[in-house]
């Protein structure tokens, strides 16, 4: 119960301060514990112009577990799992550094924080994360292209 | 009998977490964990500040502390300065039982008391002796609206509370219409709101653009001559053929979106956004769209002929190659020949020579002259001796 009171709270939050490239809302109003999440692309990062949609899930024991975050769009991204789940790690969202005190607009902040500059360090596609170390000009052509095909 | 003061004492429990405060407070107020203000602080080791309740409910979970992760004990969990629990039940909070009409506000410590005795709306035990129903405190003087009285038409046992509603929906009881003003039993009035000739309602092509209404029994003659009714059948037809071009188009523009960048190039945009500042957004769009077509196609054709000069190119290098490469053939072959004549003269010069020497060799008079040349060929190198060596057969 407190979780849900929290909860609301942090949407009504949100809503009053959102967070500039990214709106949030839930998926039902019936559950609070489903967001719908909408990452517009940075300006000058290769996803610019596209929109991402992420589910955003919080545990019935939240705050005291991470949210999860999954991109429904497909993205080329080294920090968003290549599957059909595409979650997103995030340092803070592991549940070993999880910590109460933060909030899902912080969370919200480094998703979008992470479409303009990757973390290779929290890479879980590493294939990409070498990628973008060592040839960022072949990363950034399939990110656009990933963008154009999937995120309008 | 006046009811009691004691049996007007509100049991409504009120949750703390759930108030809503007159003033947002201060973020410094705020427990981590429930990111309300703070209820009954505590403090831990790490002097972090939390709702006594979070903090055990987090302890349970993790021995660490929420904000900075430290070893956290319960015994490290002390009440919070005096100060700051004061800070807190300072805050204004409105009534709990403000959505039903409360509208006084009270410091947070007082709330409770606010409630459970003065709060109009606060729901208390209904004053009847024996009745276990709750009523709001204003109501509480009134006699007991949760004794069931017979509805006096359908004969429906029926709590008084609920009596006004029941009205509107017993089954014996005429309602009136909203429309005709006419009265029908209430089961078949939902039957009849269908058909009531006196609504107002629109044209059936209404959706096709026609704004006319009026009530039904007087829609049927304006149908007759409506003439977006008349063209309802074309104009339907003409909404479905769009809804598929519609749909084909999308998948067209996502087709066309994975082939061409959406956006113009940067030099493209630079100089249409500068030239079409003024003009409206959409004709902007379609202008640039149009620029960018131009652009694409004139550069796809400049790339097709520069693609054919260079094949035409490559084919005269070809040819110029091979003609080279023949006419070179031809002079190794040439010399070829050359050498191989000279190195066949060498061969029969040096037999001669041999076969001389050896004749030399044999007759004794000869041999001082023979010898002296045999020294001097020693003397120098290979070539001199092989010049020597012709001089001799030429001569």
């Amino acid at each position: 119960m407190a979780a849900v009171k929290r909860i609301t709270r942090e949407l009504a939050e949100f809503s009053n301060n959102p967070v500039p490239g990214v709106s949030a809302g839930l998926a039902s109003e019936s559950d609070v514990f489903k967001w719908n999440v909408i990452l517009t692309g940075p300006q000058g990062s290769p996803y610019s112009g596209g929109v991402f949609t992420l589910n955003l899930t919080l545990p019935t024991e939240y705050p005291f577990k991470p949210p999860t975050l999954n991109f429904t769009t497909k993205i080329y991204h080294p920090n968003v799992s290549n599957d059909d789940k595409g979650s997103m790690c995030l340092g803070i969202l592991r549940s070993d550094s999880w910590k109460p005190s933060c909030k899902i607009s912080q969370v919200l902040e480094m998703a979008a924080g992470l479409l303009k500059e990757p973390n290779v360090d929290d890479a879980v596609e590493t294939s990409i994360a070498d990628e973008y170390k060592n040839s960022p000009d072949s990363f950034e052509k399939t990110a656009r292209e990933w963008t154009r095909k999937y995120a309008k | 009998m006046a009811p009691s003061r004691s049996t007007r004492i509100s049991l409504q429990s009120v949750d703390l977490r759930a108030l809503d405060y007159l003033t947002s407070p201060s973020a410094n107020l705020l427990c981590p964990i429930c990111h309300s203000p703070l209820i009954t602080p505590v403090q831990t080791r790490c002097l972090h500040t939390f709702c006594s309740a979070c903090i055990s409910l987090s302890l349970e979970r993790s021995l660490t502390c929420p904000v900075d992760r430290k070893p956290l004990n319960h015994d490290d969990v002390t009440p919070a300065p005096i100060m700051i629990a004061n800070l807190v039940n300072d805050l204004m909070v409105l009534c709990p039982n403000r959505d039903k009409g409360c509208t006084s506000s009270c410091a947070r410590w007082l709330v409770e008391s606010h409630v459970r005795e003065d709060c109009e709306y606060a729901a208390v035990k209904c004053a009847k002796e024996g009745c276990d129903g709750m009523v709001e405190r204003k109501e509480a003087e009134g006699e007991c609206v949760h004794e069931e009285v017979e509805c006096a038409f359908c004969e429906q046992a029926v709590r008084k509370l609920d009596i006004e509603s029941h009205y509107k929906e017993c089954p014996k009881l005429d309602s009136d219409c909203r429309h005709c003003s006419k009265s029908f039993p209430n089961p078949e009035l939902s039957a009849h709101k269908l058909v009531c000739p006196e609504e107002v309602i629109d044209c059936a092509a209404s959706h096709f653009g026609c704004s006319y209404s009026s009530r039904r029994s007087e829609l049927d003659e304006h149908l007759s001559h409506c003439h977006f009714v008349a063209l309802t059948p074309i104009l339907q037809l003409h909404t479905e053929r769009i809804e598929t071009l519609e749909l084909e188009n999308k998948a067209i523009r996502q087709k066309l979106d994975i082939l061409v960048p959406p956006r113009p190039l940067p030099s493209q945009s630079g100089t249409s956004s500068a030239a079409n500042d003024s003009s409206s957004s959409g004709r902007d769009m379609t202008s640039e769209m149009q620029d960018y077509t131009y652009h694409l196609y004139s550069e796809y054709e400049q790339l097709r002929s520069d693609v054919e000069r260079l094949n035409a190119q490559i084919r005269e290098l070809d040819v110029k190659q091979d003609m080279a490469r023949f006419n070179e053939g031809l002079r190794y072959n040439d010399e070829m020949t050359g050498v191989r004549s000279a190195i066949n003269g060498l061969r029969m010069q040096l037999h001669w020579l041999v076969a001389s020497r050896r004749e030399n060799a044999t007759g004794g008079a000869g041999a001082a002259g023979a010898r002296s040349v045999a020294g001097s060929s020693a003397g120098g190198d290979g070539r001199r001796m092989s010049d020597s060596a012709r001089q001799v057969v030429k001569l």
